[in-house]
């Protein structure tokens, strides 16, 4: 019989203790064992004792058995073992403590073992690991620091990356003096110094964006977080976190920089620059789009659609295009467009409607970008009316160069002509003749010199002074210088005219005119009818109408019309008609910016139309 | 001297009608020389004598600017007319423009009739060379 503890069923004391704890004897057999020992293990008391507890425990392995091996020799006082036991579902972690079981004499007779469920403990520290390991891979990651500081100390800890983002050396030991004065001078020191004075005084936490300047010089923009540290309600101190954020914060610098420039290009760009929504509302519009509208603030256009800002036919055509660039995705370029604003003002723009596309490629809006052209528009429109005038002209210079050269060449043909039978004539009376012809030819000559000298007259001063004049007092007057005239012809002519309306004429042409188109009715009168001459006068686009209607024989505009206002053009069998009054009048006509139709039926009566420009040019 | 039975004067200017008929009294021999102050007079005058005697001018001298029907619309009547004989119209203006030579070349195309273009003054040589049959 070895010598030890016998082997009793159990031990009231032991049993009560509040900790799993069994005593064994040197042969491991269980001798003690507490209640809560038996539990943890769910063992039954009266078959444990006795069972070596290497029975008990198979799953325990040879470093375990050698532990407590050693423990009873002696070789180590105190003995831990953790130990995984195996129960049916999860893994158990037991810490097993194991001292020496000495008996009165000091002689080791067993082992005392308290064991403890570390499982627990276990999870813990493998999640604490995966936490840390996880802090870290964010620290790196997101360049965040931490740092501590403890009033008592004076001791500020920066973390590992807290150093590296100061880019300081591995000897550099921070102070909380040093530290603020990595802030950059001003704002950011500053800034600094005042949120560590509201902290320690107030206890407020802080969170700035601040720029530091790196041990190696750099500037860097960084995220520093700080709350105070409180124990009893005393501060001890402060802990935070510290983020290097200088790339965030130059991209952003960077994208409000590029906004900038966008929007200053977008706002003073000389042209109408804006974006609508697939509603066609303004979402947004730049500083000419607001001077078009007449307003100060984008804020009154948007949100609006075109209907809210245009008559409805108007923003009908605009918004059937945004609905076909939007469906299309093909894009209006360069488009005349006009537009007319609520107040009826007409604008003339070269249009361009680009669709917007959302991630999907599907249209979300379009951007629209107008030029003004109202004014190169009224420029060309200008031009193209003084083409109109200069070409006319030249016609009309062309015209009067033939009429010219005919004129006078028929003139000289017929003179030479006389001239040669002159010399060959051997008979006096024919020679008489013939000098009367020459004598007849110049006279002719002269009348046809006097008549293209009146002309070149009227096309040469046409800088003469206009005057405003009573257009009804300027007819009168005629009237009573031709009444002997139109008494022998039994003529009538009603001057119809609103003694209000004031022409802008050359005085001089203004009589002759209407002598000539009074005494051209009355000339041209229905032999079976006495002339009537009837005058009104309107306003029409910028002009005086002055209407001249008779009952004469008419004139077939067919046949006649380009050849009516022609010089040396009749149409009559009369021997009156000399074909020089209406293109003398024609010509004075236009040279006071005016024009002359005629509507005219045969056997019913002409109605002449004359244009008096109301410009005083 | 040409014998030529009719010839016709178409002009308003009456200097040129005394000056065509005294150079044709020199180059031809003809009885029968009418003239006409414009193309309407003409016209009539020569339909009348078409009716009558079924024939026309042989030769017609034609002024372009006269008043109320002037040479070209003239020519268009005429040329319209059932005539059995070929005419010689000899066209004679002052006229430079370049759309009377025109007119006349796009006549030329459109009838049988010999048509030429003459610019005042005429000179004996000429009227010797243009007056004749057609």
């Amino acid at each position: 019989m070895l010598k030890g503890p016998p082997i009793r069923i159990n031990n009231s004391l032991i049993n009560q203790l509040p900790k799993a704890i069994v005593f064994v004897n040197e042969r491991f057999e269980v001798v003690h064992a507490s209640d809560e020992w038996l539990t943890d293990f769910k063992l039954e008391s009266p078959d444990v004792f006795g069972t070596s507890i290497l029975e008990l425990f198979t799953r325990t392995g040879r470093d375990w058995e050698n532990a407590l091996r050693d423990c009873l020799s002696g070789a180590s006082d105190e003995t831990t073992v953790h130990l995984n036991l195996d129960t049916t579902s999860n893994d158990t972690w037991f810490e097993w403590t194991c001292v020496p079981w000495n008996d009165e004499q000091g002689h080791i007779i067993g082992l005392i073992i308290e064991t403890e469920d570390i499982t627990q403990r276990k999870l813990d520290e493998a999640q604490n690991k995966r936490l840390r390991s996880l802090l870290k891979a964010t620290c790196e990651i997101g360049k965040i620091g931490c740092w501590e500081y403890c009033f008592k100390e004076d001791k500020l800890t920066w973390c590992e990356m807290t150093r590296k983002i100061h880019e300081v050396s591995d000897d550099f030991v921070p102070t909380l003096d040093n530290a603020v004065q990595f802030y950059k001078d001003g704002h950011s020191r500053n800034t600094m110094a005042m949120v560590l004075h509201e902290a320690t005084q107030k206890g407020k936490h802080w969170s700035e964006r601040l720029q530091i300047i790196s041990a190696k010089g750099n500037e860097i923009w960084v995220q520093t977080a700080g709350m105070p540290i409180f124990k009893d309600e005393k501060l001890v101190g402060f802990t935070g976190t510290f983020q290097n954020i200088n790339d965030q914060v130059q991209s952003e610098t960077k994208t409000k920089e590029n906004e900038l420039l966008l929007r200053t290009l977008v706002d003073y760009l000389p042209l109408n620059v804006y974006i609508k929504d697939t509603e066609s509302r303004k979402i947004l519009v730049n500083k000419a789009e607001c001077a078009y509208l007449g307003v100060d603030n984008p804020e009154e256009i948007l949100g609006k659609s075109d209907f809210e800002l245009y008559d409805h036919d108007i923003a009908q055509i605009s918004r059937n295009e945004d609905l076909r660039v939007m469906e299309t995705l093909k894009p209006i370029l360069s488009k005349e467009t006009t537009n007319r604003k609520k107040n009826g003002k007409s604008t003339t723009f070269l249009t361009s409607k680009i669709p917007l596309l959302d991630n999907c490629g599907k249209a979300k809006g379009l951007v629209g970008i107008s030029m003004d052209i109202t004014q190169i528009k009224q420029k060309e429109e200008e031009l193209h009316d003084l083409v109109n005038v200069a070409s006319l002209q030249n016609k009309k210079l062309i015209n009067f160069a033939h009429i010219v050269s005919h004129n006078l060449r028929s003139h000289s043909a017929n003179f030479a002509m006389l001239l040669d039978f002159l010399v060959h004539e051997k008979e006096e009376s024919e020679k008489a003749n013939i000098h009367s012809m020459l004598t007849n030819a110049s006279d002719n000559l002269m009348e046809t010199l006097e008549n293209l000298n009146e002309v070149v007259a009227i096309n040469t001063n046409v800088n003469l002074d206009k005057k405003s004049i009573s257009l009804r007092n300027k007819i009168d007057t005629v009237r009573h210088t031709l009444s002997a005239y139109l008494a022998e012809n039994s003529g009538t002519l009603l001057n119809e005219v609103c003694d209000t309306i004031k022409i802008q004429v050359i005085p001089a042409y203004i009589d002759s005119i209407l002598m000539n188109f009074i005494t051209n009715s009355v000339r041209f009168k229905d032999p079976k009818r006495n002339p009537i001459i009837t005058m009104t006068a309107t306003g029409e686009n910028g002009y005086t109408v002055l209407s001249i209607t008779d009952n004469g024989l008419g004139i077939d505009l067919k046949k006649y019309g380009d050849k009516l206002f022609g010089m040396y053009k009749t149409f009559h069998d009369h021997c009156d008609a000399r074909g020089i009054g209406l293109y003398i009048a024609k010509n004075q006509i236009e040279a006071m910016n005016g024009k002359v139709t005629v509507e005219s039926k045969v056997g019913i009566g002409s109605t002449f139309k004359i244009y008096f420009d109301e410009k005083n040019q | 001297m040409k014998k030529i039975n009719s010839i016709c004067i178409i002009d308003d200017d009456t200097i040129m009608v005394y000056g065509i008929r005294k150079l044709l009294e020199l180059v031809v021999d003809c009885d029968d020389i009418t003239s006409y102050a414009n193309g309407k007079l003409a016209f009539e005058g020569i339909q009348e004598k078409y009716k009558a005697t079924a024939k026309a001018p042989d030769i017609i001298f034609l002024d372009i600017n006269m008043p109320i029907m002037d040479g070209w619309q003239f020519l268009e009547k005429f040329i319209a007319l059932p005539l059995q004989q070929k005419v010689r119209i000899n066209i004679v203006t002052s006229s430079i423009d370049p759309v009377d030579k025109k007119n006349y070349e796009r006549y030329t195309t459109k009838t049988e009739h010999i048509i030429s273009y003459n610019n005042k003054p005429l000179r004996k040589t000429l009227i010797e060379e243009i007056t004749k049959p057609a």
